[in-house]
């Protein structure tokens, strides 16, 4: 297989967050911060998409929607949770209907603080979660070349 | 049809101009001043009352008082600078640099003096 | 008669920013009836009162939204004055002002490149956000923050703005106003454009009325209701005419938005010439106890805050009504008889802010 992390195809799901953090996530497909000059594009599709940008603490309604999400991405896969409300719920964490964080949901991969967390931030992000992306991808051909 | 090529004039000078990303991770720009990136303390005027921590909106600030220490989960700082305006010895400022992201929840923990042997004042 | 299904719409969509579920009943790609199912973004955060002072849940109350978090802070703070009974010193007033007709100029132009976005038009989506990425340079310089700001405290603003700083400012919104000219012509005349939004989702006059429309949505069939008429921090002091059109579709929203856009420019400019020197900022001591009800214009339409304190430290309510909230139900009208193609377009119209409506 080729390299995945050459040209990641990136998936954006607003868990219940206040919208900042996604509109920074979008702002990094603008001509100022242009993510697609690294062959990152921002797909509708969870079964096209590589990397799963997920912000927001989850509420119980959104719970059932990122579990589907999640399981229909295909492997390998990671996942990036953005902002603050997405690693431990944030200033909402005390709130009856947040769970508490996209880690209570799904096994996330790489945290990216901030409120709103800056596109510079989220594109670091993006570039950690590709090397363990890579190691995902290796031990899944290795796995599955032993097994022939 | 001259009614739809309004957009032309943008497109071609786009094609000649400088373009307008500035690059990003290979050029790094200055934040400015007022950008409010991240809490730092200078831990020697530290007096531990834990005002911080009871102003933080999102609890990620934790002073423990017996043993001198202040610990704030970086994952968890919503960058308000509530803190910053509340401590009375003014010891917390913010930094002009966000945190890196990680693949961990990251927690400082800052550890002040051992209180010396004459009485506090 | 044509067969009929029903087909779901979101939460997850490529071109939703947020997660809003309609359940649309087709026949033959018309659509004939539109169910909203709203609750996803759900926190339940003004219970939050509970647990916090009134003065630190000002940090929760900003947060509700991230592209409308000036004004809802702005609002909170507005409520406690009144409260309070202080009066902010009027260039506290007047820099509220200019963040809020900054705020209405971003989160008009994000709207713009999220519809240009929603008919395909990437190429225009980017040059408005790139325009728009130097109103958030601005606020960094000014405020500290991108997106989320927390300079407003109940008395004033924690933060000044000099005459340098603002003499730049405005230098740059002259050269944005002459841009922006440009790529509204794009908007208001292409042919591409016009074709998708001339003659979709008409909301006649009464509709408007009868389904309790607000904003830019009321105001583009021909109601001439502004919120800032009504005097609050310094829009008492300044010039300004409301923006109306008589079309009723989604071209007379796109028109209204886009006048609106030049209108802060001249709001912006009003203010800077007329700002006074003074404090920013009065303190403000001890509990709060009364009732208080501020309406603001924000950038979706208008906006209620009612706060209710009883003496203690913490609040007893602060209830918030969001313009979006209003707007649904002419969006489920509008939906009625549109074609299955044009749904995301009429939702984008609304400028829905749903995370603003289920706090």
């Amino acid at each position: 297989m080729a390299k995945l992390s050459k040209s990641p195809w990136i998936m954006h799901y607003d868990g219940s967050s206040c919208n900042g953090c996604d509109i920074e996530v979008l702002a990094c497909l603008t001509p100022v911060y242009d993510v697609e000059r690294f062959g990152i594009i921002n797909t509708g599709n969870p079964k096209h998409a590589d990397i799963l940008l997920i912000t927001g603490g989850i509420n119980t309604q959104n719970k059932p929607v990122v579990e589907q999400i999640y399981s229909q991405m295909p492997n390998p896969k990671v996942v990036v949770a953005v902002g603050i409300c997405a690693c431990n719920g944030g200033v909402f964490k005390e709130c009856y209907n947040i769970l508490g964080g996209a880690d209570q949901v799904i096994p996330v991969d790489v945290y990216v603080p901030g409120c709103a967390a800056r596109p510079e931030s989220i594109i670091d992000g993006v570039v950690k979660a590709l090397d363990i992306l890579e190691k995902k991808q290796a031990e899944m051909e290795n796995k599955a070349s032993s097994e022939e | 049809m001259a009614k739809g090529m309004k957009f032309t004039g943008f497109a071609l000078k786009n094609l000649f101009s400088k373009p307008a990303t500035y690059g990003y991770p290979f050029v790094k720009k200055d934040y400015k001043e007022r950008y409010r990136g991240r809490v730092a303390i200078d831990i020697d005027d530290c007096l531990f009352c834990g005002l911080c921590a009871r102003k933080c909106p999102s609890g990620a600030i934790t002073v423990d008082r017996a043993a001198r220490t202040w610990s704030i989960e970086r994952m968890g700082c919503v960058q308000c600078a509530n803190c910053v305006e509340g401590c009375p010895k003014k010891c917390l400022h913010m930094e002009n640099m966000y945190t890196e992201p990680e693949a961990n929840k990251v927690v400082d923990t800052i550890a002040g003096k051992p209180l010396p042997k004459k009485e506090e004042e | 008669m044509g067969k009929r299904s029903v087909v779901p719409f979101g939460p997850q969509h490529p071109v939703l920013p947020e997660p809003i579920h309609l359940d649309l009943v087709l026949e033959d790609e018309k659509v004939v009836e539109a169910i909203p199912s709203i609750g996803f973004i759900h926190r339940g955060l003004e219970k939050l009162i509970e647990k916090r002072d009134y003065n630190d849940y000002m940090y929760v109350i900003e947060r509700i939204c991230g592209i409308c978090s000036y004004m809802h802070g702005m609002g909170y703070c507005e409520g406690l004055e009144r409260i309070f009974d202080v009066e902010v010193p009027d260039r506290g007033k007047y820099l509220r002002t200019i963040w809020c007709e900054m705020s209405r100029l971003h989160s008009h132009m994000l709207w713009l490149g999220l519809l240009a976005d929603a008919f395909g038009f990437e190429a225009l989506f980017y040059q408005c956000w790139r325009m728009r990425e130097k109103i958030l340079d601005m606020f960094e310089a000014s405020t500290g923050g991108r997106v989320i700001f927390s300079v407003n405290k109940i008395g004033g603003v924690l933060k000044d703005m000099d005459k340098n700083m603002l003499e730049s400012f405005v230098k740059e919104f002259d050269a944005m106003e002459e841009e922006l000219k440009r790529l509204s012509d794009v908007f208001l005349t292409d042919y591409t454009v016009t074709s998708r939004l001339k003659n979709v989702g008409i909301l006649s006059k009464e509709d408007a009325i009868l389904t309790g429309a607000v904003g830019p949505m009321m105001r583009a069939s021909g109601i001439a209701i502004d919120t800032r008429k009504l005097g609050y921090a310094a829009y008492g002091d300044i010039d300004f005419d409301i923006i109306t059109s008589n079309a009723c579709d989604s071209f007379a929203r796109c028109e209204v938005r886009i006048g609106e856009l030049f209108q802060s420019f001249n709001i912006i400019r009003q203010a800077v010439k007329q700002i006074p020197d003074g404090d920013i900022a009065v303190t403000v001591k001890g509990n709060p106890s009364g009732e208080a009800f501020v309406r603001l214009e924000q950038p979706r339409g208008e906006a209620i805050y009612y706060i209710k304190a009883n003496g203690t430290k913490n609040l007893d309510r602060a209830r918030v009504r969001t313009p979006t909230f209003t707007n649904l139900t002419p969006l489920v009208k509008i939906l009625q008889g549109c074609d299955y193609a044009d749904v995301p377009i009429l939702v984008l119209t609304i400028d829905p802010c749903i995370s603003c409506t289920e706090r």
